[in-house]
């Protein structure tokens, strides 16, 4: 056994249909997530990432190339991979005619839960993802971010050794968000792995100890988010909101990114001084902060299309 | 390796299948309208015969109760397409180990619920009004359950076929009244035109009706008639559970 909770090799993905334009979604992705990791693939809409994770999670056939799940080849064996996962689905949302509480026993039950073990996590789950107050009305009476929380609590009550979480905590609320980022990482602890998708950097940085940044179904770059941060060139970007027509001057400090009338450079601590003093001298203003991962995800993204 | 503390094996075919068709119960149960709405043609229809033609209203009463069977179909056929276009609910559970088989079976029998009311309620006007033997009911009872489960295989298949939940009202309902009211399943097939009896004889609800209009002396089949009947609805009902069963593992993965 390799100890790698998922390994996949040269996978791709051709959709064809009818009346519709070929469409490469997957172009020869190969990843490795290790048991007990947090990982996020990162991307833009239509990157491939629910792609990936819909093919991983043993719901849509490849074109070609492997993905295994603890060893099991998912092409050859997915019934055998399924009891070792579970899936939130992207835009999914719980039975409206359940309530939270009925929604997580009952997923829990038809998964083989014993009734006591199932009572359980059930109450643990709702507590941890704030549910409590909403556990008895029916789901259709909820908030958009509420049902969001329902689906990903049931996904967690399981403690499933591998976890696929597409988009987990889109339309939820600061506060819901870090009760998922909290429980994702005690599950984490608890020996589960987890491949998630999200738009929220933060919460990629946040949550994640590897990140796959994908594009066009081809990964990009991976790495921690430290990695991809240094990959910019620099740990910190300089704003010069007036500063586009100036970028010239400023390109022997590092990397230049205009964005209409603004210039963002990214330098080591080492230029920041003389990058200031430059703005001072050139009667502009800046504002210094720390390179965050959404620079190298542009960076990276960025880069690829304009290579294009 | 330990799993999520589960105790299905991965080859165990129908795993899962009762928790399911709990959580399907749960689910048409707090429905409440749905009893209503699983009540309205057949109730009509027994008004229309009353008015029109009382003496044909134990025919109709048995239709009734077969047309119900039949129409869990369309909403096994609703139900599913709706899960999983709309709530994903499909990738939530099959995505992990409750079996494919165990989805359709569960879904299948827990939408019985919001019919069981309306098909006592049939079935005991049919006894006081038809009036049904022992031997008759029972074996309207089979009729219903071969009915039942052809439908929901169709349903269930036809489901998988459809990306967006307004196509499907249009081709389930006209599907349905097709099959279950033009056909003779309300009316005596010595009503429907003689050339075109075999095709309806091979039609599910129209076969039960028929043989069961038999069974209660309204309809006089001949021994080819009986036989074409019998054995079309048991090769159906089997059939399209099996192809069911087949389809709905198929379909766990798309393509």
């Amino acid at each position: 056994m390799s100890g790698e909770a998922l390994r996949s090799v040269d996978l791709r993905k051709t959709y064809q249909s009818r009346g519709a334009p070929t469409v490469e979604a997957l172009k020869g992705v190969s990843m490795e997530v290790h048991r007990g990791e947090r990982v996020a693939l990162l991307g833009r809409n239509g990157a491939g990432k629910t792609t990936f994770l819909r093919i991983a999670s043993t719901l849509l056939r490849p074109t070609s190339g492997s993905v295994e799940i603890f060893d099991i080849d998912i092409a050859a064996a997915p019934q055998k991979a399924r009891p070792y996962i579970a899936v939130v689905p992207q835009e999914g949302k719980p039975f409206f005619h359940l309530t939270p509480r009925e929604q997580i026993y009952t997923y829990l039950r038809a998964r083989g839960f014993a009734r006591e073990t199932a009572k359980a996590r059930t109450e643990e789950a709702l507590d941890r993802m704030g549910l409590t107050g909403f556990a008895n009305q029916l789901s259709v009476t909820l908030s958009g971010g509420q049902r969001q929380r329902t689906m990903v609590a049931t996904v967690i009550a399981t403690e499933a050794p591998l976890l696929f979480l597409d988009e987990p905590t889109i339309g939820m609320d600061p506060f819901a968000r870090r009760e998922v980022w909290a429980s994702l990482r005690a599950l984490t602890q608890k020996g589960s792995t987890i491949l998630l998708t999200t738009h929220y950097l933060d919460e990629a940085e946040v949550l994640s100890q590897r990140l796959y940044i994908v594009e066009r179904g081809v990964v990009l770059s991976s790495g921690t988010a430290e990695e991809l941060k240094r990959s910019v060139g620099g740990t910190l970007k300089v704003l010069i909101p007036d500063g586009a027509s100036q970028a010239e001057r400023f390109r022997s400090f590092g990397t230049c990114v205009t964005d209409g009338l603004s210039l963002t450079v990214v330098v080591s601590p080492n230029a920041l001084g003389e990058v200031m003093g430059l703005v001072t001298r050139s009667g502009m203003t800046a504002t210094v902060g720390p390179v965050t991962l959404e620079e190298a995800f542009l960076r990276a993204v960025g880069r690829s299309i304009n290579e294009d | 390796m330990r799993t999520d503390g589960t105790a299905f094996a991965a080859s165990r075919p129908f795993a899962g299948t009762a928790a399911f068709l709990w959580t399907e119960i749960l689910v048409q149960s707090n429905e409440r309208m749905a009893m209503v709405t699983s009540m309205v043609v057949p109730g009509v229809i027994l008004v229309f015969v009353e008015i029109l033609d009382p003496s044909l209203i134990g025919v109709a009463l048995i239709g009734a109760i077969l047309f119900s069977t039949f129409t869990m179909g369309q909403r096994v056929l609703n139900e599913a397409a709706y899960l999983r276009i709309d709530h994903k609910a499909n990738e939530l559970y099959l995505a992990g180990p409750l079996t494919p088989e165990a989805y359709f079976v569960g879904m299948s029998v827990g939408i019985m619920v919001v019919y069981v009311a309306p098909t006592v309620f049939l079935s005991v006007l049919a006894v006081l009004i038809v009036p049904l033997t022992l031997s008759t009911g029972l074996l309207l009872l089979a009729l219903a359950a071969a009915v039942w489960l052809s439908a929901a295989s169709i349903g269930y298949i036809f489901s998988t076929f459809f990306r967006d939940n307004r196509a499907i009202w249009a081709y389930s309902s006209l599907f349905f009244n097709i099959f279950g009211v033009l056909a003779p399943v309300f009316y005596p097939l010595g009503l429907f035109p003689e050339p075109l009896r075999p095709i309806v004889l091979l039609m599910p609800p129209s076969a039960a009706a028929a043989l069961a209009q038999s069974a209660i002396g309204v309809t006089t089949l001949a021994p080819w008639q009986a036989v074409l009947a019998v054995a079309g609805l048991g090769v159906e009902t089997i059939g399209l559970f099996v192809l069911a069963i087949r389809w709905a593992r198929r379909t766990v993965r798309g393509e």
